[in-house]
């Protein structure tokens, strides 16, 4: 497990590929959406935590994508499918390598997002780090079960979106609801459910990849 | 390969199903409605509410052919899971219809966001991905794996939804007009909707079985 982790970071660490792709990515929509908005406040307040999260949820899509398509693309697929280890763990692996890529990129997104909506840092860092930590593991578990689906797919792209997006209908609105309730400076107690829904999804999705993984990924 | 309805069980299947539907719609359209105010549209909760429960049980034996499949790698699964999936999607689409035909006289207005019929749309959108993964996924093979997994997770996935769409907006609740089909005293719309889910479930059962023979033949003279 501990080697497939490497490997995964070791492989993003030499091309920068996914994480370059979904800074770059995430920064142009922020600023598509701050332009679209005007910058009127009442509005940016209301619907930023919601916006925050549909740029996370389309970043994180160039990631899913990527996830498998490079070992086909350098051959080393058929590597791991005839090595003798548990295809669970490469599941795993993948989520792991693949949530922390993606909340490093969240956090850089997170910078130029706030400063071009002009949304003031006056609430927790850490409970947003929090959500933001368990909101990235629960799509990118549903994402990456996704992406092995798709594997073999001619329209592998448009198929992921297509079925990535419903399936993570409430990761969305759990972690906008959070992140709402966290720029509003509420407590902890009022939001928790959420937060409780989010480790939910990411435990389940987590936990069914890692059992079906060795079922439907075959030569 | 004889015909699906060349079997004498087949033939009785139907003609049940048949008599039962039409027996169904009569007794719907002569009931007088519960709410005067909501006129003969008050009715369709005795198609919408069965339909609806038709439908999430057909897709629950989506996720059970899914688990036999992935098991025992029996084509006969795959046959199943797609056949309810089939199904159980039309059954879905049929209550997205009825379900804002009803909204607008009980709630004023067509969308209502209530959690059962945002999980239904939802889900309904799923298994449009589902025929896409079907159809565009790769080798038939592998394709049928692929289905499974999907069936599986699309089930796993209702339950959050349907709570995270109940507490996203709590001040819309379920079904408020609910208890006035169930307030009187008259077991009548308890028994109305219990045939009526009766006979849309012995539908969807024969409508299973067609399609199972259907795909089955298909595969057989292609492969």
């Amino acid at each position: 497990m501990r080697s497939l982790i490497w490997k995964e970071i070791l492989s993003e660490l030499r091309t920068k590929q996914i994480i370059s792709t979904m800074v770059v990515f995430g920064i142009s929509i922020s600023l598509i959406f701050a332009l679209s908005f005007n910058l009127n406040k009442e509005v940016v307040d209301l619907i930023s935590p919601g916006l925050f999260w549909i740029i996370i949820l389309f970043c994180s899509t160039l990631g899913i994508n990527r996830v498998f398509s490079y070992e086909i693309e350098g051959d080393s697929y058929w590597s791991w499918i005839g090595a003798p280890i548990d295809r669970g763990f490469v599941f795993l692996s993948k989520v792991i390598v693949l949530a922390i890529v993606l909340f490093l990129s969240e956090i850089l997104i997170a910078i130029p997002f706030f400063l071009f909506l002009n949304i003031g840092i006056q609430f927790s860092v850490f409970y947003f780090i929090i959500i933001l930590v368990f909101g990235t593991s629960s799509i990118l578990s549903i994402g990456c079960l996704v992406s092995g689906l798709a594997l073999r797919s001619k329209i592998k792209g448009s198929l992921i979106s297509v079925l990535l997006f419903p399936l993570t209908t409430p990761v969305i609105i759990a972690a906008t609801k959070s992140t709402e309730f966290i720029f509003n400076q509420r407590p902890i107690g009022e939001w928790s459910f959420w937060l409780l829904i989010l480790i939910t999804i990411s435990t389940i999705f987590c936990l069914t990849g890692y059992i079906l993984f060795n079922y439907f990924i075959e030569e | 390969m004889t015909h699906f309805f060349s079997r004498l069980n087949n033939r009785i299947h139907f003609l049940i199903c048949f008599i039962s539907s039409f027996a169904n719609i009569l007794i719907i359209m002569l009931l007088s409605p519960p709410n005067k105010a909501q006129g003969i549209f008050g009715n369709i909760f005795y198609i919408h509410v069965p339909i609806a429960w038709t439908a999430f049980l057909i897709y629950f034996f989506v996720m059970v052919s899914g688990f036999l499949f992935l098991i025992k790698k029996d084509s006969i699964w795959d046959y199943t899971g797609h056949a309810c999936a089939e199904v159980g999607t039309l059954f879905m689409f049929l209550v997205l219809i009825s379900g804002p035909l009803w909204a607008k006289p009980a709630w004023g207005y067509f969308w209502p966001w209530e959690p059962r019929l945002t999980t239904s749309l939802v889900l309904f959108i799923i298994y449009l991905g589902y025929f896409m993964l079907r159809e565009f996924g790769g080798a038939p093979e592998q394709v049928s794996k692929y289905a499974a997994v999907l069936g599986i997770i699309a089930f796993l996935d209702v339950p959050i939804i349907f709570i995270s769409v109940k507490f996203w907006l709590p001040e819309m609740q379920s079904h408020p007009q609910v208890g006035e089909y169930f307030s009187g005293k008259s077991t009548l719309p308890t028994l109305i909707v219990i045939y009526s889910l009766l006979s849309f479930t012995l539908l969807s059962s024969l409508m299973v079985r067609f399609r199972i023979n259907t795909l089955r033949l298909a595969d057989k003279r292609y492969r």
